[in-house]
């Protein structure tokens, strides 16, 4: 900490809008992703992938791939080492002669050119055996369901808890209070199912990519599409026990959570790195992408829901089934994390008992998207609560503030302790998004459209949902500031030294801002290192759930208060004043009340040497965030279409950093498979071959540019005890209660209640008993 | 030897290239876009989706937005081409007025496929400087952006379509 109490108040940059640093860059096509970028000596590498959802092999021949011309390494099961597995717990064979979903991996190829190893990949001859296959966690759960890993995990049921989230001790099974008791005081009691299990993708742009590059021993370089090397790092060297991996990041076209570990593609990388001594570039297609790349996770529910006659929710008890797909994932977490947004939604019930599990099927692996388990556990929850609040004829709005997490509130976090809210209210923050969207004309009540055309044909009705999280305060981050002295002049450069990469959210920026205002230098003199760590950043771990505000904001305003702190010490011999009437000015010290007596930087640093300070961030996560989200739909009840009119997202962020790039991670909460996964955006599975008929971009449907609605945004910024700027980040959580706010939406316009994502015009015009 | 070869201005600069199977040369099956980022370095055009989908290979061929990865390199013969290399002023730096309008209005996230964008609204821009907001909608639906940064991209056309009419 530092030892002057400084209020940071007549802010130069933060709150306002700064270009990014690559802003130039990216309009004049310059920035470098990882596609444009090669390492000499490197070979591409590519996987022959499984045509079956479940199969065994029972012959493979790679003799004519490995003979063509070009090929430098043809790998099958048994050349990779027993003790490299992917999933959690370990599990699956990167290579297996038990494929679990269409796209498994078969064989790996490494060659001269991606055209020769696609041409090898069609020459490996395989023999399969086709076994029975299960794509739904339930029916996996039923006892004669195919099994898919004998001898593992029985009844497919992936066994609860991730260690690393949860070192005290592994947890799945949320239970406080005594939920008999919640529902004896209850006066509205429902209970139902809910499913949202179509297994939409985030689809980032940038389709996932490495090039690995093999060091000896199990040392790997890695550069990598990654928007977290630390995550990188920790699970690649999770599914390569031992290894020790250095990763570089780009920047990433596009993550939303879905482009941290990418093991399926180290692992390729890394084998045929090994065999041929060569850096190996992995690249998948975009059809791999959406044939064998990680999904959401698929979620079911059954849950019984009390709410008494002052609106207050009572008790929750029901169970959670996630569908992991083929490999679980680190899913784990996600469950942990979605059990604890149900409770900040539910702030004031105190009698929950929301049992889990986990399953594997032969659909394509879930795995991390933006919302993470809270996106997909609310998907459904959501809806259920709504169910009760139409028992209890509640108005939503006057339901989330009654319910939501406030000052004091307890909740069980992801690692299964009790965490208390730290002092938010977001009371106003609701209120004034409703107020700004006109929720109190346009919600006409449960299954009461807004409006009707006159012809009858068409209706709309508006919806509004709420999440939060409570992971903004997790991880353990570190950074190093230093002040570098011009060669010529008085002035400095200034340059963080953090592993901050690049995925949109433009958090490289919004950081040197703050180091810019606490140095007072000028934003064009900061710098950040490049992204990635190993050998040459401090620790941390990844731009992970909104969680960069906070987590990298401390660590960076703490180590420009220790270099403030340190500047004043030196310059209190020459400027004969106390170090608390100093200030920071033009790159040097100066009393507050003689400002003639002045030092520059330069002068107290030795000769051609740097001034470094150093800041941390030590995780906790007793601050609750919350995003409200509003729409109106207009159902065309002839055809089933509907369409999103408008849409106004609220929040109260504590203190905006750049409204530019916040506003953008509000827009983004209706991108990357949240709000349209509501309506179109799904996997389209093929029950008899298991295969997603939904494989590229024509046939995944996507909202392009002259379908987007008019949107609107409704911002507090009531400071909250986070770190020196007050503030934190909601970005994870923009999108995440979308789905069931158009749900609403569509009840609300046709009064017929559509329980089915994504509500296509054939499950509207179904449920309106049309067809 | 039959020797074919192909040639095309891009960015302002004539190339001319062999054709054929042989090492170096451009096989009959190499697309624009494959030309563009491998052989030329002009990395800004993205290979993405690789069938015409998501626009992040725009490029402007003959004054017409086109996305690169649908155009085999050989039927570009006698093409001028321009990429979002081309758009910067190469002697003093200046950036096109879109360009400096995207900057602006932060009307990129991850920048991804915002070379994309850009070139489809040079294309549209070049055609009719003053498109109607339905327009420029129809123009850019072809391109795939899943960070939305529609809104802004909305904002930047808005205030470059605005200064052109103060400036008229």
């Amino acid at each position: 900490m530092s030892n002057y109490n400084v209020e940071y108040t007549d802010l130069q940059y933060i709150g306002k809008y700064m270009p990014r640093k690559d802003a130039r860059d990216i309009v004049t096509g310059k920035c470098i992703f990882l596609d444009d970028f090669s390492v000499p000596g490197q070979l591409y590498g590519r996987s022959l992938r499984s045509p079956h959802a479940h199969a065994r092999i029972l012959s493979i021949n790679t003799d004519k791939a490995k003979a063509l011309k070009g090929v430098r390494a043809v790998l099958t099961d048994s050349d990779l080492p027993e003790n490299w597995l992917l999933g959690w717990p370990p599990s699956k064979r990167p290579l297996d002669s038990h494929l679990r979903f269409v796209g498994d991996c078969v064989a790996y190829v490494a060659a001269d050119t991606v055209e020769i190893a696609d041409e090898a990949l069609d020459l490996i001859e395989v023999e399969y055996e086709v076994l029975p296959a299960v794509f739904d966690g339930i029916a996996a759960a039923r006892p004669d369901a195919e099994q898919l890993y004998p001898g593992q995990f029985a009844g497919n049921e992936i066994p609860g808890g991730f260690p690393p989230f949860q070192r005290q001790g592994l947890y799945w099974h949320l239970q406080r209070g005594d939920t008999e008791a919640g529902f004896a005081e209850s006066e509205y009691i429902i209970e139902e199912f809910m499913e949202y299990n179509k297994m939409p993708t985030p689809l980032a742009a940038e389709p996932p990519q490495v090039i690995i590059r093999w060091d000896g021993g199990l040392d790997f370089h890695c550069w990598a599409t990654s928007q977290g090397s630390g995550v990188f790092r920790q699970l690649g060297s999770f599914i390569i026990p031992g290894s020790n991996l250095v990763v570089e990041t780009f920047n990433v076209g596009g993550s939303f959570g879905n482009k941290h570990a990418m093991t399926a593609q180290f692992i390729c990388g890394a084998a045929l790195s090994m065999a041929t001594k060569r850096p190996v570039k992995v690249a998948m297609t975009k059809t791999e992408q959406l044939s064998a790349y990680e999904m959401r996770l698929g979620s079911q529910m059954k849950m019984k829901i009390g709410v008494g006659k002052d609106g207050y929710l009572k008790a929750v008890k029901g169970f959670w089934t996630v569908d992991a797909g083929a490999i679980g994932n680190t899913t784990q977490g996600q469950i942990g994390v979605g059990l604890g947004e149900a409770q900040i939604i539910g702030g004031k019930c105190v009698n929950w008992d929301i049992d889990t599990a986990l399953m594997a099927t032969n659909r394509i692996p879930a795995g991390i998207a933006r919302g993470y388990g809270g996106m997909e556990l609310n998907a459904c929850l959501s809806l259920l609560y709504c169910r009760a609040m139409e028992a209890a004829n509640i108005d939503p709005v006057e339901f989330y503030k009654k319910n939501y997490i406030s000052a004091g509130d307890r909740f069980v976090w992801r690692d299964g302790l009790l965490w208390k809210a730290c002092d938010v209210n977001y009371v106003p923050a609701i209120q004034a998004a409703a107020d700004k969207f006109g929720w109190k004309d346009a919600w006409k009540g449960w299954g009461k459209p807004s409006w009707v055309s006159p012809d009858g044909k068409r209706a709309r009705g508006a919806g509004c949902a709420i999440l939060g999280n409570a992971d903004l305060g997790e991880d353990n981050n570190e950074c190093i500031v230093r002040i570098s002295p011009d060669i010529v002049g008085d002035s400095c450069h200034v340059v963080l030294h953090m592993d901050v990469a690049e995925c949109g959210q433009g958090q490289r920026s919004s950081l040197c801002k703050m180091v810019a205002e606490i140095l007072n230098v000028p934003y064009e003199n900061v710098s950040t290192t490049s992204p990635g760590q190993g050998n040459h950043n401090p620790f941390a771990l990844g731009l992970c759930g909104s969680r960069g505000t906070i987590t990298y904001g401390r660590p960076v305003c703490m180590a420009c208060e220790d270099l403030r702190d340190q500047l004043f010490k030196l310059a209190e011999p020459k400027l004969e004043v106390p170090p608390d009437t100093m200030e920071l000015v033009n790159f040097g010290v100066r009393s507050k009340h003689m400002p003639e007596r002045f030092v520059a930087w330069k002068h107290l640093i030795p000769e051609m040497l740097s001034l470094v300070g150093y800041g941390k961030h030590v995780e906790t996560f007793g601050i609750p965030a919350c995003l409200v989200f509003f729409l109106e739909a207009e159902v065309d009840l002839e055809t089933g279409q509907t369409q999103i009119l408008r849409v106004l997202s609220g929040s109260d962020v504590g203190k905006v950093i750049d409204p530019k790039s916040l506003e953008s991670q509000f827009h983004g909460g209706i991108g990357a498979a949240t709000m349209d996964s509501a309506l179109f955006e799904e996997t389209i599975l093929d029950k008899q071959t298991g295969r997603n008929l939904a494989f590229n971009l024509i046939e995944y449907k996507w909202r392009p540019f002259n379908m987007f609605p008019k949107f609107d945004t409704s911002i507090l910024e009531t400071p909250i005890p986070s770190f020196q700027f007050k503030a934190m980040g909601v970005g994870e959580i923009t999108g995440a209660g979308s789905a069931p706010a158009v749900m609403q939406a569509i009840y609300n316009a046709t009064g017929v209640h559509v329980t089915e994502y994504p509500a296509t015009p054939k499950v509207i015009l179904k449920a309106l008993g049309k067809i | 030897m039959d020797v074919q070869s192909i040639a095309m201005t891009v960015n302002g600069r004539e190339y001319e290239f062999s054709v054929g199977t042989r090492f170096g040369q451009v096989p009959p099956e190499e697309t624009l876009v494959e030309t563009l980022r491998r052989r030329l370095e002009l990395t800004g055009a993205k290979q993405s989706c690789s069938e015409g989908a998501c626009g992040c290979c725009t490029v402007i061929l003959n004054g017409d937005a086109v996305p690169s990865c649908m155009m085999l390199t050989v039927d570009a013969d006698g093409a001028d081409i321009l990429t979002i290399e081309g758009l910067e002023d190469p002697a003093t730096g200046q950036l096109d007025p879109i360009q400096q309008a995207f900057i602006d209005a932060a009307a990129f996230q991850c920048g991804y496929c915002t070379p994309g964008i850009i070139m489809a609204l040079k294309a549209l821009l070049n055609k009719n400087p003053a498109p109607t907001e339905k327009e420029v909608d129809e123009a850019l639906s072809g391109n795939y952006c899943r960070c939305v940064s529609h809104y802004h991209v909305f904002d930047a056309v808005r205030d470059l379509i605005g200064a052109g009419k103060e400036g008229e």
